[in-house]
């Protein structure tokens, strides 16, 4: 028996659902508005069993067994293509998606998915670096925080893809590069600066920088914003030698019996409405460029989750890694970690 | 009689074929397969995990894990041996300390290990009370380095040092130390010569249970080691998550279970399990 019958014979047991049609949505936590669900259920008659994750590795787990008995999930834009080549996903039908013009101009052909086959972005984001302006000077440039005034009073990303692309950058190296000449000398500039580094953290970071024992970190756009929101001598920068950029994406798995509802359910979360209230809420960056307009002013114009187009030329993309780069980056991850 | 001995062992050996050999099996089969391109696991099967296992870079890891676990289960024996006495002797307020050492485990390790982060921090609790008192000027750099990572762990497992060797204090004759002290021995010198012998399968026990979860750490050292220091268990947990390679990790801590393994066994061979 499928889990999904499985599933379904017990809540048919318990009476109440019985014929209900059952969406299951498992995305990132804090991604949602607290109607947005309830809503579409009340809308579509249906039932959705919502559950969150807090890593794109903790979903595949789950979702890599091909019968994990979800429908909707929200990988990062570098894993559409693998999961789509892996044959676990199921193809987009854009007639049933009539929402998907809303979305920013920015994302309606992106790199990793032309046409939308297989994925919608939902969100995204950047990272950089967030700092006190009570420090002179303030950082601008990855290099600086290689600098010895910030001894012991920053931290990296506790993400090898983050922390080995900002030493790629700042050497002036493509952020997904394979090349292990490439990736050996971000390795060494990282060794190099870890005795300044007070620790590898990622969302923890936040809480250190606004209670002042953080001079600047490399952080997330959207985790920098939520800190600058609570304490006003902080502040954010895109770094100048460039930055990695994500996009979070919605995908129906191929598994899913439940096509039909898992596209009015997309389509639902690209009403500018909807996705406008999820951000009031997330307050992360919407790929829903009708929504933003729609945006309380503090977000619609905060220069951090929406930086201005001639600071997002200098953003890259991340991408899929061939196998081989992959378990290289993770070697010299250790060791950066271990030295 | 014979049959029934069979029968009843049964559900005893089912649990063991259930829960431990198959678990245990499919990691040693997941350990020879290879990652697949995007993760997961696949054939081919060969030995090129092992192989990537000789790396000096990861020796260098599982010593530094043996010697932090090691230093964290000498600071148990310190302070647990001396507890567990204190427990032993304190007639019948026992099962109230005995439930206070086992009060931690009624939260989880995660909030308590958050709780020192709060305690530890520049900002935190230890640090502005000095500061506030004058005693330091700048905060002390409590956080994020080994000193931390040690004292979590110490913290952590200190109730495993404490049971067992309570258990062998709380059989010990009292009638043995009045005796050394007829004999004339000082309370110092009953306590080395009686008291210590009599203890020493507690204490033992209570290392082994300490130091092997210890091994095999990794929420400690990135919680509190801030990622800066790597022990054996945060590598393999980073092929199960980020690096997405469970084959590579699943050799890693077949490798690691092998070799506490091997260690138990010549302890045993050299006469240690008349301590256990």
């Amino acid at each position: 028996m499928r889990r999904r019958t499985f599933f379904l014979g017990l809540s048919g047991l318990a009476g109440c659902t019985r014929g209900k049609r059952r969406l299951n949505v498992f995305n990132w936590s804090d991604y949602i508005g607290p109607n947005t669900v309830p809503r579409f259920e009340f809308e579509f008659d249906c039932e959705v069993r919502y559950h969150v994750y807090e890593s794109n590795e903790e979903m595949l787990a789950k979702v890599f067994s091909g019968n994990s008995g979800w429908d909707v999930v929200f990988p990062s834009n570098y894993y559409v293509g693998p999961m789509a080549q892996t044959q676990l996903l199921a193809k987009l039908n854009h007639s049933k998606l009539g929402n998907i013009n809303n979305l920013d101009a920015r994302l309606r052909n992106p790199v990793w998915d032309k046409d939308l086959e297989w994925s919608v972005p939902y969100m995204w984001g950047a990272a950089g670096i967030a700092y006190t302006t009570k420090h002179e000077p303030a950082p601008a440039r990855w290099a600086d925080l290689w600098h010895e005034s910030f001894k012991g009073r920053i931290t990296m990303l506790d993400d090898a893809a983050e922390t080995l692309g900002a030493a790629l950058k700042k050497l002036g190296l493509p952020l997904n590069t394979a090349d292990p000449e490439h990736l050996g000398k971000a390795k060494d500039e990282l060794i190099r600066q870890k005795p300044l580094v007070r620790a590898y953290l990622n969302a923890e970071a936040r809480d250190q920088l606004v209670a002042g024992d953080l001079l600047a970190c490399q952080t997330w756009a959207t985790t920098a914003s939520q800190a600058i929101e609570a304490a006003k001598h902080l502040a954010f920068v895109f770094p100048a030698e460039g930055f990695s950029v994500y996009s979070d994406c919605a995908v129906i798995l191929r598994e899913s019996n439940e096509q039909e509802l898992a596209h009015q359910f997309i389509n639902y979360l690209l009403r500018a409405p909807v996705a406008a209230a999820i951000v009031n809420h997330s307050k992360t960056a919407t790929a829903n460029g009708a929504a933003r307009a729609m945006l309380a002013p503090v977000l619609r114009d905060n220069q951090v989750l929406y930086p201005p187009e001639s600071v997002l030329e200098r953003g890259e993309w991340f991408a899929p890694l061939p196998p081989g780069a992959q378990q290289l980056r993770d070697r010299m991850w250790t060791e950066i970690k271990s030295a | 009689m014979n049959r029934l001995r069979f029968w009843t062992l049964v559900p005893a050996r089912a649990l063991n074929f259930l829960f431990f050999l198959v678990p245990m099996g499919i990691v040693v089969l997941y350990s020879l397969m290879t990652r697949g391109p995007y993760g997961g696991q696949a054939p081919p099967f060969n030995l090129d995990n092992y192989v990537r296992l000789a790396d000096p870079l990861y020796l260098t890891i599982l010593l530094r894990s043996f010697w932090i676990a090691g230093i964290s289960t000498f600071f148990a024996m310190l302070l647990g041996f001396p507890l567990a006495l204190f427990i032993a002797n304190s007639g019948k307020s026992r099962s109230m300390y005995l439930n206070l050492v086992m009060l931690p485990f009624w939260t989880s390790f995660l909030v308590r290990t958050y709780a020192w982060m709060f305690l530890l921090r520049d900002t935190g609790l230890i640090n502005s009370g000095l500061m506030a008192l004058g005693v330091i000027r700048e905060p002390l750099p409590m956080l994020y380095n080994d000193a931390a990572v040690v004292l979590g762990l110490v913290y952590g497992y200190l109730p495993f040092m404490v049971l067992p060797i309570y258990s062998t204090l709380e059989k010990l004759d009292p009638s043995l130390l009045e005796a050394a002290a007829d004999l004339g021995a000082t309370p110092w010198v009953s306590l080395w010569r009686v008291t210590v012998p009599l203890a020493l399968p507690g204490i033992v026990a209570g290392s082994i249970l300490v130091f092997i979860p210890c091994l095999g750490a990794y929420l400690t050292p990135d919680l509190l080691g801030g990622g800066k220091s790597v022990m054996i268990g945060n590598v393999v947990q980073n092929q199960f998550t980020t690096a997405r390679d469970w084959p590579f990790g699943a050799s890693l801590s077949l490798v690691l279970t092998g070799l506490v393994m091997v260690l138990l066994w010549l302890f045993v061979r050299k006469g240690g399990d008349k301590y256990l």
